[in-house]
């Protein structure tokens, strides 16, 4: 049996590599679980319970999938023009602290207050994404590296702001590493019926068709696309590119940075490392998954949303650490990358001629 | 400030800048090595992390540092023919290899910590521990060995056959091909090398920088290697000095944890990060960036 490569894709040979991917996924994660002497069917049955088994528990997957949603359009956008930001969790630390700081510095409140702070918190992740779009539009500096580099430098600088005399929270004896909590009135308001989701996962979904919309069927995703295929055509058509990554870098940064800012105030209500971090990453793993598509994007982050939901479960029903949630989704990364790759190739019978030629 | 900058305190930073600068360093030179052989390796950071983890359990196990730096280097050799499957076999974008890698070695060790080691107890065990005397007092072993083998590496690079060839893969791997090289191989051995490199920096960075594992214990300085190597220009002796300057601010840090400085301790820590991308910014029409660096070879 030997493989070559494939001339057009074939719809069932694809769906057999995923299944393929799914089952392997599944098994190397019940591997891990035996490593540590665990029960992998106890551990994947809370799994299921904590994020499908109830309706409060899909609750609590719509509410974890949300950031992922953002982050992972995000992801998608970029890497549909073939610009590998990994800048995402930078992105979300910077719109939670341009969104606090408004909330601070104009000293919000009210539904008025939420509509200011989350723009804010857009326009926060926006300019930090714009920042390595100017960095490789204009200076040709990789968007890869100066995307990991912003990252760590916003981390500092949430670190920095959480001191107390600046933003930090100062106890009775010790300093937290968390600011004070936002006003009461600027908490996003839960959806009707699921007390777990904030309105964060409205936007987050009216986004999805958004985004979905823009790459498929404006003329700004048509040069996004073709950028990602070719991007020496495209500027031959007289795409201007600098523009085009400029363009694509600033959507991409909003899309995090409102991720940032819903969390603060949607879950955490306060800045806190803790609440913000980890999104971006997995969010760059969701748009991987779900092959930087729309659609793609919001299933992957579902399906980490309930890993995410579930992990907390397991960890008390299965006594399973929760840890695994993160080394499962390396291993899924890494099974539907695999199909991917083998869902270009078909596997062709060596020919037997008798051993003549 | 006065105390910053008197004689002794400046002695000990220096000593412990050299200290921080020996894991950057090794595997810095290994990264050189893959990177100028066509190979991004993104897969630094989680290499380091996996490689520091084994370290650790086999210290615990065993109390024998030399057999937990041998199976560190193993476990950048495992992680690096992982990657060189993916990349250079599989021809999978190096960016979204070395990825997945990193998110599933944070994962993995995070997981075995959790449900492993945590709450046992810390077990104290045999660290390494710095050379007593002679000129060399202060430091530990690896450190000598780390800039004794900056010039070898060096030299290899850019004064042997085998150097250039190794060096063709990274600019012209189709010239090799033709003349009968095998340009696989040479990328999966340029890929090894750097595995087993940043496998000897995380043994060491657990042995001598701590005596406990805890969750992403490398924090960052995986990335701060290919960092190093971008702001270096991918030469071994400017590679050299941004790993010293970057140490340096370290151990500046530190100190002005302990000692108060007049520059927050944030900003010293970010300092590495911030200057590389002015230096990139400012110095980017002189780049030596390998020119097949992160495109997988096909035959034509």
């Amino acid at each position: 049996m030997r493989f070559v490569p494939r001339s057009e894709t074939a719809p069932a040979w694809t769906a057999f590599c995923y299944g393929v991917a799914l089952a392997v996924f599944f098994l190397l994660s019940a591997l891990v679980v035996l490593s540590v002497g665990g029960s992998p069917g106890k551990a994947f049955a809370a799994l299921f319970k904590g994020s499908l088994g109830t309706w409060n528990a899909v609750g609590g997957t719509l509410a974890k999938a949300t950031p992922l949603i953002l982050t992972g359009l995000s992801a998608a956008i970029a890497y549909r023009a073939r610009i590998w930001s990994i800048g995402q969790e930078g992105q979300v630390v910077f719109g939670a602290v341009a969104g606090y700081g408004a909330t601070l510095w104009f000293g919000l409140a009210g539904p008025f207050g939420i509509a200011v702070a989350l723009l804010c918190g857009a326009l926060g992740g926006a300019a930090l994404g714009l920042v390595s779009g100017v960095l490789e539009a204009r200076f040709r500096v990789n968007v890869i590296i100066s995307t990991v580099l912003l990252n760590y430098c916003v981390g500092y600088l949430l670190l920095w702001l959480l001191q107390p005399g600046l933003w930090g929270e100062v106890g009775q004896t010790i300093s937290y590493q968390q600011s004070a909590p936002v006003a009461d009135s600027l908490f996003l308001p839960a959806i009707p019926g699921l007390s777990k989701v904030h309105l964060g996962g409205l936007v987050a979904l009216v986004l999805t068709i958004a985004v979905g919309i823009l790459i498929g069927r404006t003329r700004l995703g048509f040069e996004i696309r073709g950028f990602g295929l070719n991007p020496r055509a495209m500027v031959a058509r007289g795409v201007n590119a600098g523009a085009l990554i400029l363009a694509v870098m600033a959507i991409s940064g909003a899309l995090s940075g409102l991720a940032g800012i819903g969390q603060v105030l949607g879950e955490s209500h306060r800045l806190r490392p803790d609440a913000l971090a980890g999104f971006g990453y997995t969010g760059i793993v969701v748009a991987l998954i779900g092959r930087s598509s729309a659609v793609g994007t919001l299933i992957a982050a579902l399906f980490f949303g309930a890993l995410a939901a579930g992990g907390l479960t397991m960890k008390v029903m299965a006594d399973i650490p929760s840890a695994l949630v993160t080394a499962m989704q390396g291993i899924a990364l890494i099974s539907f990358l695999l199909a991917e790759i083998a869902s270009l190739y078909q596997p062709v019978r060596p020919v037997r001629d008798g051993g003549a030629a | 400030m006065s105390d910053l900058f008197s004689t002794t305190i400046l002695f000990a930073i220096l000593i412990a800048a050299l200290k921080m600068a020996t894991p950057l360093l090794i595997s810095a030179l290994g990264e050189l090595v893959a990177q100028r052989a066509g190979n991004w390796n993104m897969a630094v950071e989680g290499t380091m992390l996996t490689a520091a983890y084994a370290a650790y359990v086999v210290v615990v196990l065993t109390g024998s540092p030399a057999l937990a730096l041998g199976v560190a280097i193993a476990a950048g050799l495992v992680v690096a023919a992982v990657n060189g499957f993916l990349t250079v076999v599989l021809k999978l974008d190096q960016f979204v290899a070395g990825l997945a890698l990193n998110l599933l070695a944070s994962g993995i060790t995070l997981f075995w910590f959790r449900a492993g080691l945590q709450g046992k107890g810390t077990p104290t065990f045999a660290s390494l521990s710095p050379i007593s005397e002679g000129p060399f007092a202060g430091l530990y072993p690896m450190t000598v060995f780390a800039f004794a083998l900056a010039p070898l590496i060096w030299w290899f690079l850019e004064r042997t056959r085998p150097g250039l060839e190794l060096r063709c893969l990274g600019e012209n791997p189709e010239a090799l091909d033709l003349r009968g090289v095998n340009v696989r191989r040479g990328q999966m051995l340029a890929l090894l090398f750097a595995g087993g490199m940043t496998g000897l920096a995380g043994g060491f960075l657990m042995l001598a920088f701590s005596d406990r594992f805890v969750p992403d214990f490398t924090g960052g300085r995986g990335w701060l290697v290919v960092v190093a190597i971008i702001a270096g220009n991918w030469r071994p002796g400017r590679v050299l000095a941004a790993v010293l300057f970057f140490a340096a601010l370290e151990a500046l840090a530190v100190q002005s944890r302990v000692g108060g400085s007049f520059l927050p301790e944030q900003l010293l820590l970010a300092m590495p990060y911030l200057l590389s991308l002015a230096l990139m910014a400012l110095f980017r029409s002189k780049s030596l960036e390998p020119a097949a660096l992160g495109i997988p070879y096909r035959r034509r």
